[in-house]
């Protein structure tokens, strides 16, 4: 089957077999692999993508679903020339551990903060109660996104 | 303050570790690592906050884990499991897998090399089970396939004929005499190990004592949950040698472990070790390796990958041992402990792993940082055939610091005392013996962090804020002490061998023997490196084990890394230091070294300030002379308790970390739901290289615990576990966690890096105690199981 | 499309149905995905009626205003299924036709007397929710039909729109007990209104109306929620899983009626207003 996408702004024509996985077209397919697979189910949130700015579970998308999207990788969030503050802020607060939970949270993130600019704390954890992380405890990833938000704010 | 970053192809510190050409890296990802730089000119010194350096590479995608190794040509390797408890295997049939299409090879016992036995340290566990399958996640075949959907299929069509023999599934069963065993040849029924610590009168002293309380304790199976499961990828080169990526805690041991099991010289092995995506002991001992190695032994020297789906990973990967813990403490009417007897019981499953050193460490901290003139503590390391236990954060510590802290309220109540004040008054402090008989004679800090706590708000206002429950709701206070070992302990040599070396173009690289696996070591020891080289961030690099380069030197585990490395890399850069301004002395033609110092970059004549470039300096030097390699050796302790003697190596620890922690809880009657309010953590670290990576280390610990203590328990029937997903067995969420205070004391250890130790594992050892304790604090309810469920608090209110 | 592919089985957000594929609950060669079937998404308001497409995200239904306004009840439930994740890709419909009994917009339905519309080539046919799950997994839905729309009359007067539910773990778990409520209070706090329905406690939603009619009447108190609790307690019928005990259930799907009386205490924050607000319980 045909399908045609956007890719990390790059559009995409190809032939695929419309139940491959999308997390296995990322990875395999086209080589990125900053999203993760930690479950398989839905349930951790590592293999996070954007779809149309929307964070989805890219691990129960099927490729036939990319059709007309624009999707949204880890390596393609940055601007190439400066990091998203969310990647900023989670280097300099710390919230960087193992780092595999670290590209489906900031995702989500990513989109959250940009249609809530100024959340509470609460509402930050609740913004990623779908991204499992066994490192950090969360609580420096909390940090960086209120100063993220503070920061796209101000931008 | 907020810092920048500048990381231009951050995948050539990536590529240095890749040997073929055709494995695939993205280059077009090269445009995206443009970052804007300040950070780049600042020196990562000591004590400060210094961002990690592995951090920019995650938050783009860019670090490539196991899980990213893609080689061409690849095949996918897969396991066929008992899927039965305990057997005896007839035959296995793979005659159908074999003639499906896609099908490269279907492996069984009989392809096994060598001695077919794995095992960090008892060599018990099979490659591939040949004779009897004893737990429902013993391998009996590998499969090779083309592609993943393949594999599924073959794996199906593998017909195994195993004999049901009766199944062992909880130790009271495992100690029948006439119990079915699980290792016939193992010579002392199912017991793995028994052994036990007495001081002074041992279990006698109890009846002396004025007060006594005894409790019977129980803890579940823990799931590391890692968000990388266990994979790797290997392959055999054209001159033979097996290479081996995979998701590891130690590199150079799995070269070791590889070799027995499958009749290697270890020189015919090399293993490399990107960055895990968490490990906290699930990947100390061979998961994948094995397999791998075996795979691409019989591959044509195409790579085999393997990677864990999250089930399997449940099914087969190590645990932590769930425990049962009979306690006996008792203290004289003036608040003095005076005695302790306990019996520790240990299921290490279907294989002995770490099973007994994990029973021992929890043997020599079952009394907790406390004087206890008296004790009797017995252990026992059993076998059944439940999934395999290990190693996993906490190491049998978490299991007794339960028991032990508990037991301390229950005798404070008792008493009639304040439970931190009975604490106090009995805290270990320097120069004291501990439990197990040894003098602490480095630094020990529990008494100062019992004070923090006294003197923290939190303490002070507690009964304020719990006076303001509000409807329904019922609030609670709990603390508890702890302390865990760092290092491997007396008989195994915890050591490490340090290579750093100033590249030709003048760079600082340091090849780090021990992987990163989350803990921040890689990032510590940059910043040491910093200090001692007073170099740039931008002059340095540390590269992830890779055994060809790196030098063996110990696992990512027991609280030794950054501490032992760093002791080792401290030489290696005090060596260097000397060979650059030997040299640069004789470049500016300098009659003495004194005047010399090193700057970012170069070496400067202090008085004339001339100066010449590290480049220009390096250039010079011959490969050797460019490397400095020095290692260093922890020390243990000089006593052992006469008990002591039989113990295996491992036992006991001379350096030891402490903490407090305290605990607001709120209890729903309605529900019997906990809700955690406020969390306090005091640590005695030593002196804090970063704080930043120290909070991480603790935050995330006590995060694990709170798992440990809420939600997380393995359900097994009959050796099968029944919530094998993440959908059945909850970790903690960031709704689950509060935010954490974390506080430090700061002694001096003055056998560590600038007076540092280790602190990866305590914070894990005090959620359950402190808020089983705040529960009996809140509603009365007496704690003595993990997880503590709304369903088990409900049950208690309404007794 | 049924047509060619007679067998063929559907989904919309795959939630539910793709972690059954992949662990083998299900066997499907040909699947349809109707995530994109515009005329099944939406959410539209036509006087007193609420029609919500059935290929609608959950997080779509959750964020307009109209399900805020006039049935919170059913926000208030859909904020604590699953995370963020989740409920950018799982449908309102979909949750219906798991029809697996902790399925969380399934008491908020009930309580709203949802009615369903399923077409088919045949045409439209409509079925109240309550006739249209039989069991756990089980619906009315026959073969080559679908859920197309679900319509709900926006209850009048009732000030208290309550959910609570009980799980492990607060966001990405599934309930063991929970309890949808609408009260109508007049303003001496005599119920003149109530609808309860229970999830998790029974192989499907389940209400009493001998609950409620204890209940209508009197004064909402701790001591008329406590009668209604007696009332209720032969009513459910949990199970034994590896989540809770049916025992456990069983006390605490009577307990969440005990919750009700926050509506009430003056001293809990809340007031009754005549305007309809989420009334979330503290600390759920």
């Amino acid at each position: 089957m045909l399908i045609s996408f956007c890719l990390n702004g790059e559009l995409k024509k190809l032939n695929i077999s419309p139940d491959r996985r999308v997390t296995d077209l990322l990875r395999e397919d086209f080589g990125l692999t900053g999203t993760k697979e930690g479950c398989g189910t839905g349930e951790c949130g590592a293999c996070t993508i954007l779809a149309d700015g929307e964070p989805r579970l890219s691990c129960l998308m099927l490729a036939a679903q990319l059709e007309g999207k624009k999707i949204v990788t880890i390596e393609g969030l940055s601007d190439g020339q400066k990091l998203h503050p969310v990647q900023q802020a989670f280097i300099d607060y710390g919230a960087v551990q193992c780092g595999f939970c670290s590209p489906g949270m900031i995702l989500s993130a990513a989109a959250f903060l940009r249609q809530t600019p100024e959340p509470s704390r609460d509402q930050i954890r609740e913004s990623i109660s779908g991204n499992l992380c066994r490192c950090t405890g969360y609580q420096k990833i909390v940090d960086a996104l209120e100063a993220a938000a503070k920061i796209m704010q101000e931008e | 303050m907020v810092n920048k970053y500048l990381y231009i192809n951050i995948l050539e510190n990536n590529l240095k570790n890749v040997l073929r050409a055709d494995l695939r890296v993205n280059s077009k990802r090269a445009d995206v690592f443009c970052i804007i730089e300040t950070m780049k000119n600042q020196i990562p010194q000591i004590g400060s906050s210094f961002p990690r350096n592995d951090a920019a590479a995650k938050v783009i995608g860019a670090e490539k884990y196991a899980t990213d190794y893609y080689p061409g040509n690849l095949l996918w390797a897969g396991v066929k499991r008992a899927g039965m408890p305990h057997g005896r295997i007839k035959q296995i049939d793979i005659s159908d897998a074999r003639k499906i299409p896609g099908v490269y090879a279907v492996l069984t016992r009989k392809d096994v090399p060598g001695t077919n036995r794995q095992g960090p340290v008892h060599k018990d566990q099979p490659v591939l089970a040949g004779k009897k399958v004893r737990h429902c996640g013993d391998p009996i075949a590998l499969v090779l396939c083309e592609n993943r959907d393949t594999l599924e299929k073959a794996l199906s069509q593998i017909r195994a004929d195993i004999d049901p023999l009766p199944g062992v599934f909880d130790m009271d069963a495992a100690l029948q005499k006439n119990s079915p065993l699980i290792h016939e040849e193992h010579g002392n029924g199912n017991i793995l190990s028994n052994l036990v610590i007495e001081q002074g009168k041992g279990e006698k002293g109890i009846d002396e004592c004025d007060f006594t309380a005894q409790e019977f304790f129980q803890v579940p199976m823990q799931e590391h949950a890692f968000l990388e499961t266990e994979n790797g990828v290997a392959w055999q080169d054209p001159g033979g040698r097996i290479v081996i990526v995979a998701s590891t805690q130690a590199p150079h041991e799995d070269q070791d472990e590889v070799s027995y099991a499958l009749g290697m010289k270890p020189d015919q092995i090399r293993v490399i070790s990107p960055y895990p995506g968490g490990g906290f002991g699930g990947k100390e001992g061979a998961t994948v390796q094995c397999l791998l190695a075996l795979a691409a032994l019989h591959s044509q020297g195409r790579p085999v990958k393997m990677w864990w789906s999250r089930e399997e990973s449940f099914a087969a990967g190590y645990k932590r041992h769930p425990a049962r813990l009979h306690y006996w403490l008792g203290a004289m009417k003036d608040g003095t402990l005076h005695a302790l007897h306990c019996r520790l019981y240990y299921d290490t499953g279907a294989y002995a792993h770490f099973g007994e050193e994990v029973m021992t460490a929890g043997m020599e901290h079952a009394g907790g940082p406390y004087r206890i003139p008296n004790t009797f503590v017995q252990g026992w390391c059993i076998y059944t055939n439940n999934p395999i236990s290990g190693a996993m954060r906490g190491f049998g510590v978490t299991q007794a610091n339960f028991a032990m802290e508990r037991m301390m309220d229950i005798l404070a109540s008792k008493l009639g005392i304040d439970p931190l004040k009975f604490r106090l008054k009995n805290a270990l402090t320097r120069g004291d013996k501990n439990p197990a008989g040894i003098t602490l004679t480095h630094s020990t800090g529990i008494r100062d962090c019992f004070e923090q706590i006294r003197h923290h708000p939190l303490w002070i206002n507690r009964e304020k804020w719990k006076s303001r429950a509000g409807l329904f709701k019922q609030r609670g206070t709990g603390i508890a002490g702890m302390l865990h070992s760092a290092g491997y302990g007396k008989g195994l040599p915890d050591g490490a061998i340090a290579k750093a070396e100033i590249t030709k173009h003048g760079c600082i690289r340091i090849y780090s023997g021990i992987p990163d696996m989350g803990q921040g070591n890689a990032a510590t020891l940059l910043q040491i490196a910093g200090e001692e080289l007073c170099q740039e961030a931008s002059g340095m690099e540390l590269i992830q084990p890779d055994t060809d380069k790196t030098l063996p030197s110990g696992s990512s585990s027991a609280c030794r890394t950054t501490y032992t490395y760093g002791n080792a890399l401290i030489k290696s850069c005090r060596d260097l230091k000397k060979r650059l301004i030997h040299r640069a002395a004789l470049i500016m033609l300098a009659d003495s070294e004194d005047g010399l110092a090193l700057v970012p970059g170069k070496v400067r004549h202090l008085l004339t300030g001339e100066e010449v470039s590290l480049k220009v300096i390096a250039g010079m030097m011959q490969a050797a002379e460019r490397i400095s390699v020095c290692n260093y050796l922890m020390p243990v302790a000089k006593d052992m308790p006469d008990t002591g003697k039989d113990f295996p190596p491992g036992f006991p620890h001379i350096l030891f970390s402490y903490a407090a922690h305290l605990v607001y809880v709120e209890i729903d009657e309605l529900t019997g739901c906990i809700e955690i309010k406020k969390y306090l953590a005091v640590t005695d670290a030593g002196r804090i290289l970063n704080p930043q990576i120290y909070e991480q280390q603790i935050h995330g610990a006590v995060a694990q615990g709170i798992g440990y203590a809420l939600t997380e328990e393995l359900l097994l029937e009959k050796g099968q576990i029944l919530n094998p997903n993440f959908a059945d067995y909850y970790i903690p969420c960031a709704l689950d966690i509060p935010d954490m205070d974390s506080l430090s004391v700061e002694t001096t250890e003055h056998s560590g890096p600038y007076g540092m130790k280790g602190i990866g594992q305590i914070g894990i050892d005090g959620p359950l105690p402190a808020m089983a304790n705040a529960v009996k604090d809140a509603c009365g309810a007496e704690i003595s199981q993990a997880p503590i469920t709304g369903q088990y608090i409900l049950n208690k209110l309404q007794q | 499309m049924w047509g060619s592919y007679p067998n063929a089985q559907v989904y919309a957000g795959g939630t539910d149905f793709l972690v059954q594929l992949r662990n083998r609950k299900r066997d499907a060669s040909v699947i349809i995905c109707m995530e994109r079937l515009e005329a099944f998404k939406g959410v539209q308001q036509q006087q007193n009626m609420i029609r919500i497409g059935a290929c609608t995200t959950l997080s779509h239904v959750l964020k307009e205003p109209v399900i805020r306004k006039h049935i919170p009840v059913l926000a208030t439930a859909i904020r604590r299924l699953g995370s963020p994740l989740i409920r950018n890709m799982a449908t309102i419909g979909g949750n219906i036709c798991t029809a697996s009994p902790a399925g969380d917009t399934l008491p908020p339905l009930y309580i709203l007397d949802a009615v369903l519309e399923i077409c088919s080539e045949q045409g439209i046919r409509h079925i109240a929710l309550k006739d249209f799950i039989h069991g756990p997994g089980q619906t009315a839905l026959m073969k080559n039909e679908i859920l197309s729309c679900i319509n709900v009359k926006i209850p009048q007067k009732y000030q208290i729109h309550h959910f609570e539910k009980v799980g492990k773990r607060k966001a990405m778990t599934c309930s063991v007990a929970s309890l949808a409520g609408l009260l109508k209070l007049d303003h001496k706090g005599v119920i003149k209104g109530v609808r309860l329905a229970w999830g998790a406690v029974g192989p499907r939603v389940l209400m009493s109306e001998k609950v409620e009619r204890s209940l209508k009447g009197m004064q909402l108190s701790a001591e008329s929620l406590e009668n209604a609790v007696q009332q209720g307690t032969e009513i459910f019928s949990p199970i034994d899983d590896i989540r809770a005990s049916a025992d456990y259930r069983r006390k605490i799907a009577g307990n969440l009626m005990r919750r009700l009386v926050r509506h009430v205490q003056p001293d809990a924050g809340y007031q009754i207003r005549p305007d309809t607000r989420i009334r979330q319980p503290e600390n759920i």
